[in-house]
Formats: structure tokens, C-alpha cells, sequence
């Protein structure tokens, strides 16, 4: 495996074909887990984690498996990871099983992975398709960690439950409810664009 | 025709490989898993008696506080736990588990009600699958801190134990203010918990005045 085409890989899913802010999949569980840093890293660890197994799953089986199956294959084997993933939170962190809830069975619906075994996945090697996963997963997780800075900072006074903010603060709610994701994450885009806009523009 | 064999019999094989697979981890974590779950009602039952804050209790070993103040007993068919006070014999509260269906799926409580079983000690929520942000909130500190106290007259026919009302509107002892845009929940949840009360506070009484409790 050539480390330029790692690169590639990697510099495609955290920036260039970012699945949040690029092609805005995964929308539902960035707005719903981000008021917390602690959360969020769990989540997305799970997503790395699944999105990279279920890759490479996929792609080791993309010669056998028949086309008019392979969405019926490809469910089966992300909602197989992602059970993994929840009956480990469920028994070694049960805290933050309970705060992700339902977020991590919603995982398998997740259109990032399915995307990605679809897209990417079903038609390369094993090890490119891996490094796929980690990377789009990674791009995910960036993305959420940086939402949920701001949004734990400002909601809560604090970073990964640690006080930052003086005992003076008084707290955003508005932060820690949903509607602060979709800001969040508007805002976050505008900025993305803004800054890719600043440099490319000397190129042209 | 061929390739539609193979392609049931290669699906029957997955399926076959990646449930076994996930059967076989959820047996290996099962034990750990229910202590766990354990652990969670304990200091559930500790937070409502109002033993020990709920905050205290997730860092804490709760299990120890647990044998020591709550004694386990039955309540009709369910579980009733006794609060015992600091000397281990006077009691401090009964606590036990209500549920009903909710909006989505079932929610559980659990109630604490004071030794005389005059007044709750404090309710929560421990198991839903309602709206997060809307039904979901009836975790939230102020939608359960507002049952804390509160009478626990049997009401008369046609009367319910609690009326959830539209926030600012509950007066008095038996109304309450409801979670704004989670109507349905607010419903289902006043329903049940009067039936459930309803069930469980003559029952209490009755182990009471026969000092079985």
C-alpha cells in the first residue's frame, strides 16, 4: 500500500468529500449527540470503528457476493458492527450507553457508511476500502468534536466535563438543545467554505 | 435460476455467520451487563429515597450504601424497597416501580413515598423511548423535582392522583405543569400513573396496617 494514495484517502474524507459538510450525510445524529465533548468522541469512535469494519467487511466479500443482494448484505453487516459496538458501551461504559440512547442502534442508518460501502467499498481492495472507513469516520468525528467544543464551552461552561469558563458563566441553554446544532453546524459550513474559498483563490 | 440459489443460500450463510457472532458477544457481556443495569437501579432507588443525590451515587460504590439502608421486599407483584435511616431499622421511605405506555414505548418510574405513605419523596423516570427534546424531558430535574412532596390522598371516583396542566396554569396540590409540545406524552403519562398509584398506595397501606413492612 503506497502512503500518497493514504493520503489521498484521508485528505478526501476529512476535507475534500467531507461527509458532514460536503455531502451533509449524518446530519441526524451531528445535531442530537453534540452538546457533549465526552459524547461526541464515543459516537464518533463507534462510526470510525463501524464505517471501517463494515468497509472492509464489504469489500472482502464484494466477489462473492451477488449484485441484486449486496444492499440486503450490506445492511446485514453494518447493523452486525454496530451491535458490537452497543453491547460494549452497554457493558464496559454503561454512563454513556444511557446518554447515547438510541443514537447508537441509529448508527446502522447512518447513510455514511452506507455510502461509503456502496460507493467506495464494493468495488475496491481490502485495505484502501479500510482506510476509507477510518477516513470518512475521522472526517465525521472532526466535524462533531468541533460543534460540540463550542456548544459544550458556551452550554455548559466546560470541555470534556472539565471547567474552562469562570463559576460566573452563565450557561446558553439554548446550546445544549438541539436547535444550537443546526446553527452549529450552518455556521460551521459558512466557515469551511470561507476559508476554502481564501485558498484556493491565488491558485486561479 | 442458478444464481438465485446461490444467492439465498449465500445469504442464509451470512446471516448465519454474523448472528452467531453478534448471539456469541451478547452472551459473554450478558452477566456484566445486568450487574450493571443493577447498579443503576440501586442508586435509582437510593436518589429517589433520597439516601444519597443522584450525583454522589454514580461516582460512589452504590452497592455497598444499598445493602446497608434499602431492604428488598414485594409489592404485589413488583419489587418494594425499604429506606431504612442511618442506625439500619427506622424507616425512612418506600420506593417502587411504576410504568406504562407512553407516547412511543414504555415508560418506568420510580416513586418514593414517605413512611407514613402521606406524601412522595421524589419520582424518576428511568426508562422511555419518548421525543428527545419534547416527551424526553420528563427526565429533567425540574419536570421530576415538582412530584417531591407532594400529597398522596387516594382520589375520589372520577379524580386522578395528578393533573398534568399547560405550563404557569397548575394550582394547588394535585396539578402540574406539563412539558410544552409533548401532549401526548403528558397524557399517557397522568393516565398511567394514576392507575398505577391507584393500585399500588392501597396495597402499601394494607402490608402497612399489617406491619409487614
Amino acid at each position: 500500500m503506497a502512503s500518497p494514495k493514504a493520503r489521498i484517502i484521508f485528505r478526501k474524507g476529512v476535507w475534500e468529500e467531507n461527509p458532514v459538510f460536503r455531502q451533509i450525510l449524518g446530519i441526524c445524529s451531528a445535531l442530537a449527540v453534540t452538546n457533549l465533548m465526552t459524547n461526541t468522541l464515543i459516537m464518533g469512535l463507534g462510526l470510525i470503528f463501524v464505517t471501517a469494519m463494515s468497509n472492509a467487511t464489504v469489500s472482502a466479500l464484494r466477489k462473492v457476493t451477488p449484485d441484486r443482494i449486496r444492499m440486503m448484505v450490506q445492511v446485514l453487516i453494518i447493523a452486525s458492527y454496530v451491535m458490537m459496538v452497543d453491547i460494549f458501551l452497554q457493558a464496559y461504559l454503561p454512563e454513556i450507553s444511557k446518554a447515547l440512547g438510541p443514537y447508537v442502534g441509529l448508527i446502522i442508518t447512518n447513510c455514511i457508511i452506507m455510502g461509503r460501502c456502496e460507493g467506495y467499498a464494493r468495488v475496491n481492495p481490502v485495505w484502501p476500502s479500510f482506510l476509507d472507513g477510518i477516513a470518512s469516520g475521522t472526517g465525521y468525528a472532526l466535524v462533531l468534536l468541533t460543534i460540540a467544543f463550542v456548544r459544550e464551552v458556551l452550554g455548559f461552561g466546560s470541555v470534556f466535563g472539565v471547567r474552562v469558563l469562570p463559576e460566573g458563566w452563565i450557561p446558553w441553554t439554548i446550546m445544549v438543545m438541539a436547535p444550537a446544532g443546526f446553527f452549529m453546524l450552518a455556521l460551521f459550513i459558512w466557515v469551511a467554505y470561507t476559508v476554502e474559498k481564501r485558498t484556493t483563490r491565488p491558485k486561479s | 435460476m442458478k444464481g438465485r440459489v446461490f444467492s439465498v443460500i449465500y445469504m442464509f450463510a451470512l446471516s448465519l455467520v454474523f448472528t452467531s457472532v453478534v448471539s456469541a458477544l451478547n452472551v459473554l457481556n450478558k452477566d456484566r451487563i445486568r450487574h450493571n443495569e443493577a447498579l443503576r437501579l440501586q442508586g435509582l432507588v437510593l436518589s429517589v429515597l433520597n439516601i444519597a443525590p443522584s450525583e454522589s451515587v454514580s461516582q460512589a460504590e452504590p452497592a455497598q450504601l444499598f445493602s446497608q439502608r434499602v431492604r428488598e421486599a414485594s409489592l404485589g407483584d413488583r419489587p418494594l424497597y425499604v429506606g431504612l435511616g442511618p442506625d439500619g431499622s427506622t424507616v425512612v421511605g418506600y420506593a417502587f416501580p411504576v410504568s406504562g405506555p407512553g407516547f412511543w414505548g414504555p415508560i418506568a418510574a420510580m416513586v418514593a413515598v414517605d413512611p407514613q405513605i402521606q406524601k412522595i419523596l421524589g419520582i424518576a423516570f428511568y426508562r422511555h423511548s419518548e421525543t428527545p427534546g419534547l416527551g424526553g424531558r420528563i427526565t429533567e430535574e425540574w419536570f421530576q423535582k415538582q412530584f417531591q412532596g407532594r400529597p398522596l390522598e387516594v382520589p375520589p371516583a372520577g379524580m386522578r392522583f395528578f393533573y398534568l396542566k399547560p405550563t404557569g396554569t397548575a394550582r394547588g396540590a394535585t396539578e402540574l405543569d406539563a412539558i410544552t409540545g409533548a401532549t401526548e406524552t403528558s397524557r399517557r403519562l397522568e393516565k398511567f400513573l394514576d392507575e398505577e398509584l391507584k393500585k399500588t398506595v392501597p396495597l402499601l397501606l394494607d402490608l402497612k396496617s399489617r406491619k409487614q413492612v
